[in-house]
């Protein structure tokens, strides 16, 4: 099975490693070849980040509140250079996720972030010895109370089942000789009272539990280190089984399915061979035939971050993102704040009668706001140069450019039927005037963004 | 991707030029099940109440009366002098008052040490397994979902089964019935420009016939599809809903007070609601578990007594029944951290006119807890749901949640 290589597939390659191209990052990611388009998003350190990073410190986000995270981290998503660090970054955050209901303190969950963002390509065992250590995972899922004597299951068991292993590939009694192993790993300066900021992390040798543990078959006076060393180094008769969980995780993030038995093995390999390079795995997706199947396009759900992202990213927008804050509880995910440890669920969770409201106002705001501030698009900017003479040139411009010309010939008909409709619904003649673009060539973008196809990636 | 493969072409039978798509045997498959099953009781309401997170059953329904308590819960334990008693060995939790007047009104039976066996003790497979009824994860439809198809597909209703709610419950997963799902009604209809309010009516039926298109049956632009034409069609009487309604209860200004409130204004206007689902956080009390529960009970007690009072001011708590489930109980021994890891069996409460009132199972047996320290299960969760089923909703529980499973008798079977 080859690839072929154009111009569709760049868009698909730029959706999942990215949150979407504008028509010249299409054009410029298709002039490539494969290896080096994959390469340029992969290989992301060769891209200086300088000039973007001043310019969202000139905007100004308030990092001491949660909104402000969110918006801060919605710009990166929108309009960094560096499109898959942020995805891989988004990918650990819906991995590793922490919440402020219970966490409190904002600077947590902002370093939370940054070592994410820091780590995301890295080798597996360093991030989960960090995350480990992270001050807002561990209030988060309480291993800060873990002591000997007193356990606290909670961090050790999602340890195992969440973020390495999966469910079933464990035992109660792991779990419990997992959180004698962790004892100690703990916060200092986490004040309830005056400051939850200035948590840091320690080891505190009073709180640990010496003794010997069983831990997935291997017996020893196991500390942090040493269990998870046990557990990253936990291999059954098919071999590593984090290299296995962490494939297929990513598999299907970014390809949109579920991945098939060889595609995991073949992950498997390329994360043991590569001595856990999270960075190898994601090129070995990102060059993989199936991710490049007809049955992978288009099969991924978009999330309401990336659905807020994508919109204003592929209509060449501007956004404070304060719109698409405001949004997320109704659309279903408040970014820094999932109700559980899991997170969200992927796929067509995402979506139900409400969510695609919440949705359809938030992309009403950006096809219609014509104030200069907020969240914004120039429709005629987006117009000029082109034919649109006819409805039909206005349509097929648009779903080119929102990738979502994938669409029945009886969806276009519909959209094109919009472009001419008068008032009263009958059928009537588009004609390219500032007041018509103004008018419909805002509803069809707003029509579009909220039809089945743009939901997904 | 695809945990929802809603066939909304068969749902959707306005959409002439794809319903011929619809496979015979599905439809008549769908057909047979429902004759089935006894479609009775057609105008009584479930309310299904999810306290999210894992309640912790031995400080809801507190055994006071057993010394073992106090010992196993000596950081967290309630104080046994404060319980409210229900009878000389269980009493409530004291933040629960309103359940208690409840309670003492004969309109509150408790189902004691429900469970399922051998749970992995992950709440996202307990929650999956109480969702789909299924302890092998082998069913993808909700166990009322399974009802619905059975008994709703057919109404052609959009607010059947409704669920306040961030996401659609997997309990209410079916293939047939669509489900409203909202937190508030605020922003529930297809907004378009404020400028040019002339052209709205050219989006939405824009919108319509996007989400309209000849998709793949089972695909998931089929499935977000079916989900724009449900949001289309009961945003309409949605918008309504609250007309004319004023509250005869004393709703807590909370998530679950505000949810149950819109669960009564959705009875309250006869739309033919049959499931109501709301779901309740905060329940997985790993730390902290002193501070952080009795306002949780606060709220369920209070929501719970409230949402009653304005059912009863509204003259509707009749055809009301509601039931509450999490996905396990928690650790008999509290842990360090002032909080409780996961554990198995729970008490669950069913609230209505309708229970037989009083607690239905042995109180928990502390002497004698399994290998991890938990409760022994003695009322599988099938037989909590069975009873619902077949009791509440006139059904043939053995069809859904396959035979065997006893009927634990918590509900008035004369009850009319």
């Amino acid at each position: 099975m080859g690839i072929t290589w154009n111009r569709d597939a760049a868009a698909h390659l730029l959706r999942r490693a990215g949150f979407g191209g504008t028509p010249k990052e299409v054009d410029g990611l298709a002039a490539l070849s494969l290896e080096q388009a994959v390469a340029s998003l992969v290989d992301y350190d060769a891209i200086s980040l300088d000039a973007y990073e001043t310019a969202l410190a000139a905007r100004g986000y308030d990092l001491t509140r949660l909104s402000g995270l969110q918006r801060w981290f919605l710009d990166r998503m929108a309009f960094s250079p560096r499109p898959l660090e942020e995805k891989m970054t988004y990918f650990w955050n819906l991995h590793w996720t922490s919440g402020l209901s219970k966490v409190k303190g904002e600077t947590l969950i902002l370093n939370q972030n940054k070592t994410e963002r820091a780590l995301a390509m890295g080798k597996f065992d360093d991030l989960v010895v960090a995350l480990s250590q992270d001050p807002a995972m561990l209030v988060w899922l309480d291993n800060a109370t873990n002591r000997v004597g007193r356990p606290n299951e909670n961090y050790a068991r999602e340890l195992m089942e969440l973020f390495t292993l999966g469910i079933d590939q464990y035992t109660q009694t792991d779990v419990t000789e997992v959180a004698r192993a962790l004892t100690g790993w703990t916060v200092t300066g986490y004040n309830r009272a005056t400051n939850y900021d200035a948590a840091t992390f320690v080891v505190r040798a009073d709180y640990h539990d010496g003794g010997s543990k069983t831990i997935l078959g291997k017996t020893g006076n196991f500390d942090g280190y040493g269990a998870i060393d046990v557990i990253l180094g936990h291999i059954d008769s098919a071999g590593s089984v984090s290299g296995r969980f962490l494939g297929g995780k990513l598999w299907t993030f970014f390809a949109g399915t579920y991945a098939p038995p060889y595609v995991v093995d073949e992950l498997q390999s390329v994360y043991t061979a590569s001595g856990h390079s999270i960075r190898e795995v994601v090129r070995a997706i990102l060059l993989h035939a199936e991710f490049y199947a007809a049955h992978a396009r288009k099969a991924w759900v978009r999330s309401p971050v990336e659905y807020a992202a994508a919109s204003v990213r592929m209509l060449e927008g501007q956004s404070d993102f304060s719109a698409a804050a405001n949004a997320l509880a109704g659309m279903g995910q408040v970014l820094f704040n999932p109700s559980d440890a899991k997170g969200w669920e992927w796929g067509e969770s995402w979506l139900n009668t409400g969510s695609l409201f919440a949705r359809v106002s938030l992309a009403n705001t950006l096809c219609t706001n014509r104030g200069a501030k907020g969240t914004t698009f120039d429709p005629a900017a987006l117009l000029a140069g082109e034919d649109a003479s006819k409805a039909e040139d206005v349509v097929d411009l648009f779903a080119a450019r929102l990738n979502v010309g994938d669409v029945s010939s009886e969806a276009r008909a519909a959209w094109i039927e919009y472009m001419n409709a008068n008032d009263d619904g009958t059928p009537g003649r588009w004609t390219n005037t500032p007041d018509n673009v103004d008018k419909k060539v805002r509803g069809l973008a707003h029509v579009l963004l909220t039809s089945p196809s743009f939901q997904l990636a | 991707m695809t945990i929802s493969r809603r066939d909304f072409l068969i749902r959707s039978a306005g959409v002439a030029t794809v319903s011929a798509m619809v496979p015979r045997w599905a439809v008549g498959a769908a057909r047979r099940f429902e004759e089935s099953v006894v479609a009775a009781n057609p105008n009584r309401t479930l309310v299904v109440l999810e306290l999210m997170g894992g309640n912790d059953g031995l400080n809801t329904v507190v055994p006071y009366a057993d010394a073992l308590y106090p010992q196993l819960r000596s950081r967290i334990g309630i104080p046994v002098g404060s319980v409210l008693p229900l009878d000389g060995r269980l009493g409530l939790n004291p933040v629960m008052t309103g359940m208690k007047s409840l309670w003492d009104a004969g309109r509150v039976a408790i189902v004691t040490n429900v469970g399922y066996p051998n749970s992995s003790l992950s709440h996202f497979a307990a929650r999956d397994v109480w969702h789909t009824a299924d302890p092998l994860l082998a069913q993808r439809r909700g166990w009322l979902g399974r009802w619905a198809d059975a008994v709703l597909s057919e109404t052609q209703n959009p607010l059947s089964c409704t669920a306040i709610s961030q996401s659609l419950p997997r309990t209410l997963l079916s293939d047939s019935v669509g489900v409203p799902t909202f937190l508030t009604l605020a922003a529930y209809q297809y907004q378009t420009d404020g400028a040019h309010p002339e052209d709205s009516g050219n989006q939405v039926n824009a919108f319509l016939a996007s989400s309209g298109e000849e998709y793949e049956i089972e695909s998931t632009p089929a499935a977000i599809s079916g989900v724009g034409q449900d949001a289309i069609a009961s945003s309409a009487i949605l918008q309504t809903v609250g007309t004319g309604y004023v509250a005869m209860g004393a709703y807590p200004d909370n998530a679950l007070g505000a949810g149950l409130q819109l669960i009564a204004q959705i009875i309250n206007a006869n739309v033919g609601a049959r499931i109501l689902y709301v779901t309740y956080g905060g329940f997985d009390n790993h730390a902290g578990e002193d501070a952080d529960h009795d306002p949780l009970l606060t709220d369920v007690s209070g929501s719970i007594k409230a949402f009653f009072d304005d059912l009863d001011g509204h003259g509707k708590s009749k055809d009301v029944l509601l039931m509450t489930w999490s996905e396990f109980g928690r650790r008999a021994q509290d842990n360090g951290s002032n909080g409780t890891d996961h554990g198995t069996a729970a008490p669950h409460f069913v609230v209505g006119n309708a229970v037989a009132p009083g607690i239905h199972g042995d109180p928990p047996d502390l002497a004698h807890l399994d290998a991890n320290g938990n409760l022994q299960i003695q009322n599988d969760f099938r037989s909590y749901y069975g009873t619902v089923l077949t009791d509440w909703l006139g059904a043939d529980a053995a069809s859904i949640l396959g035979a065997g499973w006893p009927n634990l008798g918590f509900l008035n079977r004369s009850y009319a």
